[in-house]
């Protein structure tokens, strides 16, 4: 079976004054379609730089990415923009929402980009929301939410726009243990009912737990933890 | 330390905050040493001529009897206690000495030495001196330079024994050329000396009197009355027709004209430091919002506000010490070009003026670097004071500090509002003193600045929907953007929409006064051609006519009818006017009339006068009927005033009368112009062709059809508003950097944001795009609340300032093009400030941004 993402030889660095300093040493992996990876690892093993990899976000120094079957590291920067906002839902830690954005606003954002009509887009957006709880704070501003509240909003942001691939770095990470418990669930369930593929980066045990896969990066590897 | 990193880790805001501060500070010390540099070279050639004369004896345009000097000296009751010199000036120019004006001063030797100390013996040259001296006495035609002056254009003197073609000096003095010879030359003694007598050409009374015209004339009679001498005595001993004036008062009235002028340029150039101190403000606001978290630590660690606000207050002393610096520099180069468009003006409307060298005074530098300074420390005070006050916990949100930034935007308007009505009261107030008016301008223009954050968060509030429906997401998020960075952005756009609302002020009051002038130029050059020696000044006719040009001029064929003019200067009760007596053979323009009795030209051939608008506001006078006394050869007579007319051309007033009156009161026939009238149909330019070519062996003498004079009085018009847009388009330049730093620093903020646009899918070109619409929303705010704020600038500007400066009424023309222009000017300074940070955008590393928290 072909797999949904997979990337070879990928490696990584980065300078700090002269020194330089490898995050990822010709890493070799593979993810199956609607499949849920965790990967987990030190503080500063790597584990956002991979997904930054993966998403377009950064450049590697060498090795190639494919996600379902495109390179995405040939890709030019405008492409991998579009590749990114069509097909990649990102849950960051620090939730990121944009402040001057409504939440019912920010979880459109993603489709507006994709040119969806607003109509169908705001549809949408209410849904997805519907689905996370927060409907009623839709004209709500993301100030005014809990950190629960706001995760879960990024979460329906991630999700809105049907993307193949939901990267997750740390989402539970700025989380109290039940509101994270309650984070980690929604979103399992969401990328499972949805058959999406799930990577997340964690410390978090309880976290991992939900994945059906777990890997350890360590040393710029990769290696297989459960 | 930690002030010097920060500043060093910004180094680009760093840079762009002492940029600000400098442009301010150097605008102010330009316009300071064109001022005092014009106002020192004033002082010398007042002093050079005056020395240590207390008093003079005058007798207007006529001059002084030479036979007064001969009695002062003989009089037995005056000869002890007075001691008196004679004097001849007049403005002479050279090609030798490059066409700039220098004052020929003619005197006499034996009478100098109390009076004018570099004339006098002692010394180590005294044997030379002495001897340069005498020959004035022995060669006729014989002038003497300072020896640096001599040098500077290369000239060498003759011995006064060997007079040789290789000593002459060609000189034209009224529009007449003249030989003089240069027989010796002064070797000052002092650096004062040497600057006295820099712009001098000395020679005896005699060849003064030869080469000026004014055989058994003097100029007048410098008097030096001992300590509580009864003057009022001695001058009611002098003839009807000559007055003794004060020295002191007479400079004083000189400079007074002046003054407005001077004040006026200060003002616009503090208006440059009061946008660079705003720039300051919210560089350092900036700087502070963005530490606030470090500074929460520093609490924690145990740092006292005191310790933070000494902090940041050194941060701003660092930039205020560097910026001022650099601002001094910029200032004095700025100073030198300046220095010759302000003495054109001091020359074009006042008074023959040679500046020959910039002066670089130290109270200037002090005072410039000092304000700029002292304005930077100042401007700091509140935010390093928000520094200081920052609880000693980790930062409050953005979004919280935001918050915080909108709640006090209604209490910034209302208190804008009540300022800006202040300064209304203020200019409510009836003063001529302009430090009054342009506080009250100040305070409305900045009152009025403070309501730019409500205008801004209203307007994006009105635009947010219309945006996002035409321009989708980022339509919707810039304008929402621009409110939440209310705290960043404000100042500088209040900065901008100061800078703006002068452009407009400006350049409506400009327009509306060239306007006002093209009119009243249509309504007083009624005649075809104007034929007129050409004298130093360009408004004032100060050179007589030689009488067979006038009757060459008259006799043309296609000349219809004349009118002939007399320009003179002549003492009156509030000191020297001008003087303008015309036949009265045509009816004067009735719009030209502010106000007049009935038939004002019938009462002018009985021997009333007009006083112009400037004269008439200077002396307090609003209704025909009351009298102006003006000193007469047979002593003072009073002139009923039939009328008060516009009049332009001065700011120091004329008085207008009737040249047959002149004549009969000054016993005076010569003229220093004449106007032509030609029949209708013919071609004046054919008709100035022939004159001038009838004409052309009197080579100074202009011969000119009304419109080159037209066009040449709207050339003197525009040369003395180019220093003010010169200043005009640096305080925009201020408020440009300030925008840009506003913006550069914004991002730096924004950086984590924008990594999770650039994350979510925004293209580097839709961020660039986003940037773009953001800083064109806050310079369309700044130009919006621009254009209402400009139209009352030049309210003020043409009904308030320039009728106290100047006295003159002039017209408002507000065309809709200033106010075009200028809210393009506020949008397209804003974009252009966003070009180099929407260029950073695609520099950006969203990875990086995003790890950044």
């Amino acid at each position: 079976m072909t797999a949904f993402l997979r990337f070879h030889d990928l490696t990584k660095s980065y300078y700090e004054g002269d020194v330089q300093r490898v995050v990822l040493q010709n890493a070799h992996a593979e993810f199956q379609a609607s499949e849920i990876t965790a990967i987990v690892g030190k503080s500063g093993s790597g584990k956002s730089t991979l997904l930054n990899l993966i998403s377009g976000i950064d450049e590697p120094d060498g090795g190639q990415i494919w996600v379902e079957g495109q390179e995405l590291s040939a890709l030019p920067e405008r492409e991998r923009t579009f590749f990114r906002r069509a097909r990649i839902g990102f849950v960051f830690q620090f939730y990121n929402l944009i402040p001057t954005l409504t939440v019912g606003e920010n979880v459109s954002l993603p489709l507006e980009l994709n040119r969806i009509p607003r109509p169908l887009a705001r549809k949408k957006a209410e849904d997805m929301l519907d689905a996370v709880g927060l409907l009623d704070r839709r004209e709500t501003f993301p100030e005014k939410l809990s950190g629960g509240e706001q995760q879960r909003v990024t979460l329906a942001r991630a999700l809105v726009h049907d993307p193949r691939l939901i990267l997750a770095d740390e989402p539970t990470g700025n989380l109290d243990e039940e509101t994270g418990a309650q984070v980690m669930s929604m979103l399992t369930r969401l990328t499972r009912e949805q058959g999406r593929t799930l990577l997340m980066v964690t410390h978090s045990l309880e976290a991992a737990s939900h994945a059906d896969r777990v890997l350890r990066l360590s040393h710029g590897q990769l290696l297989a933890e459960r | 330390m930690l002030s010097l990193r920060t500043l060093l880790r910004h180094p680009i805001q760093f840079a762009i905050m002492t940029l600000g501060i400098a442009l301010g500070v150097a605008v102010m010390v330009g316009i300071d040493i064109a001022n005092a540099s014009a106002a020192r070279a004033f002082d010398l050639s007042t002093t050079a001529v005056t020395g240590r004369a207390t008093h003079a004896i005058v007798a207007g345009a006529q001059g002084v009897d030479e036979s007064l000097y001969v009695r002062l000296r003989t009089d037995p009751t005056w000869r002890r206690t007075v001691e008196s010199a004679p004097i001849v000036i007049a403005y002479a120019v050279s090609p030798q000495l490059d066409d700039v004006p220098f004052t020929l001063l003619g005197i006499d030797p034996f009478a100098e030495a109390p009076f004018r100390s570099y004339l006098g013996v002692g010394g180590a040259e005294q044997g030379a001196r002495l001897e340069a001296i005498a020959s004035l006495l022995t060669v006729p035609g014989s002038v003497l330079l300072s020896a640096p002056t001599a040098e500077h254009y290369g000239l060498k003197p003759c011995s006064p024994d060997d007079i040789q073609d290789s000593c002459r000096l060609r000189i034209s003095i009224h529009g007449e050329m003249r030989d003089a010879y240069l027989t010796g030359l002064l070797e000052p003694s002092d650096s004062f000396a040497r600057r006295a007598l820099e712009s001098l050409i000395l020679t005896d009374i005699a060849t003064a009197q030869s080469l000026s015209g004014m055989s058994g004339k003097l100029t007048q009679i410098d008097i030096i009355l001992p300590e509580a001498f009864d003057s009022e005595a001695f001058a009611a001993t002098l003839p009807s027709g000559t007055e003794l004036v004060s020295s002191e008062l007479r400079s004083d009235q000189v400079t007074e004209m002046t003054n407005a002028f001077q004040v006026n340029l200060t003002a616009l150039s503090l208006l440059a430091l009061v946008v660079g101190m705003f720039l300051i403000y919210n560089a350092m606001t900036f700087s502070v919002l963005q530490r606030r978290a470090v500074f929460g630590t520093l609490r924690t660690i145990g740092y006292t506000r005191e310790q933070i606000f000494g902090m940041v207050l050194r941060e701003a002393a660092l930039v205020g010490a560097l910026g001022t610096l650099l601002g001094l520099g910029i200032g004095v180069l700025l100073g030198q070009g300046a220095v010759q468009m302000v003495t054109q003006t001091i020359n074009d409307l006042y008074f023959v003026l040679n500046v020959r060298g910039v002066q670089i005074p130290a109270s200037s530098l002090i005072k410039g670097g000092l304000t700029g300074f002292l304005a930077s420390v100042l401007a700091t005070a509140p935010p390093a004071w928000e520094a200081a006050s920052v609880p000693p916990r980790l930062a409050l949100s953005r979004a919280g500090l935001e918050s915080k930034a909108q709640s006090v935007v209604n209490i910034v308007a209302v208190l804008g509002g009540l300022i800006a009505l202040t300064g209304a009261v203020i200019l409510t107030v009836p003063t001529r003193n302009l430090v009054i008016s342009f506080g009250g301008t100040s305070a409305l223009v900045i009152g009025l600045a403070a309501l730019t954050p409500l205008v801004t968060t209203s307007l994006m509030h009105v635009l947010s929907n219309p945006l996002g429906k035409g321009f989708g997401l980022l339509g919707r998020l810039a304008p929402r953007n621009v409110i939440r960075s209310q705290s960043r952005t404000a100042v500088a756009v209040a900065a901008l929409m100061i800078a703006v609302s002068v452009t407009i002020g400006v350049q409506v009051m400009i327009a509306s006064f060239r306007t006002t002038v093209i009119l009243w130029l249509e309504q007083t050059m009624q005649g075809d051609i104007y034929i007129a020696e050409q004298g130093l000044s360009a408004t004032r006719l100060d050179a007589p006519l030689d009488s067979q040009v006038l009757a060459l001029a008259r006799s043309h064929p296609l000349v219809q009818s004349s009118m002939t003019i007399r320009n003179v200067t002549v003492e009156s009760e509030h000191g020297p006017v001008e003087l303008i007596a015309a036949e009265l053979k045509r009816p004067m323009d009735s719009r030209l009339f502010l106000v007049a009795q009935e038939n004002p030209v019938e009462a002018m051939r009985d021997g009333a006068i007009l006083l112009s608008e400037p004269l008439a506001n200077r002396l307090g006078i609003s209704t025909p009927g009351e009298t102006l006394a003006l000193l007469t050869p047979t002593g003072w007579k009073s002139f009923p005033i039939a009328g008060i007319y516009t009049d332009y051309a001065s700011t120091r007033g004329t008085v207008r009368m009737s040249l047959d009156v002149y004549r009969d009161v000054w016993n005076d026939n010569q003229l220093n112009g004449v106007v032509l009238y030609l029949p209708p149909g013919v071609d004046a330019d054919a008709v100035t062709a022939d004159l001038r070519s009838q004409l052309k062996e009197f080579t100074t003498v202009g011969v000119n059809p009304r419109r080159v004079l037209r066009e040449g009085a709207l050339v003197v018009f525009d040369r003395t508003f180019a220093i003010t847009a010169a200043m005009q388009l640096i305080t925009t330049l201020v408020a440009f950097i300030g925008v840009l730093s506003s913006l550069l620093a914004l991002q730096l903020e924004k950086a984590r944001e924008m990594g999770i646009l650039r994350a979510l899918g925004l293209t580097v070109n839709e961020m660039r795009h986003l940037t773009l619409w953001e800083t064109g929303l806050l310079g369309a705010s700044a130009g919006l609340l621009a254009l209402p704020t400009g139209y009352i600038l030049a309210w003020i500007l043409i009904f308030v300032i320039n009728q106290r400066s100047f006295g003159w009424t002039l017209q408002m023309h507000a065309q809709p093009a200033p106010f075009v222009q200028a809210f393009l000017l506020a949008v397209g300074a804003a974009l252009l400030a966003a070009l180099y940070p929407a260029w950073r955008i695609g520099q950006m590393q969203p990875a990086a941004a995003l790890r950044g928290e």
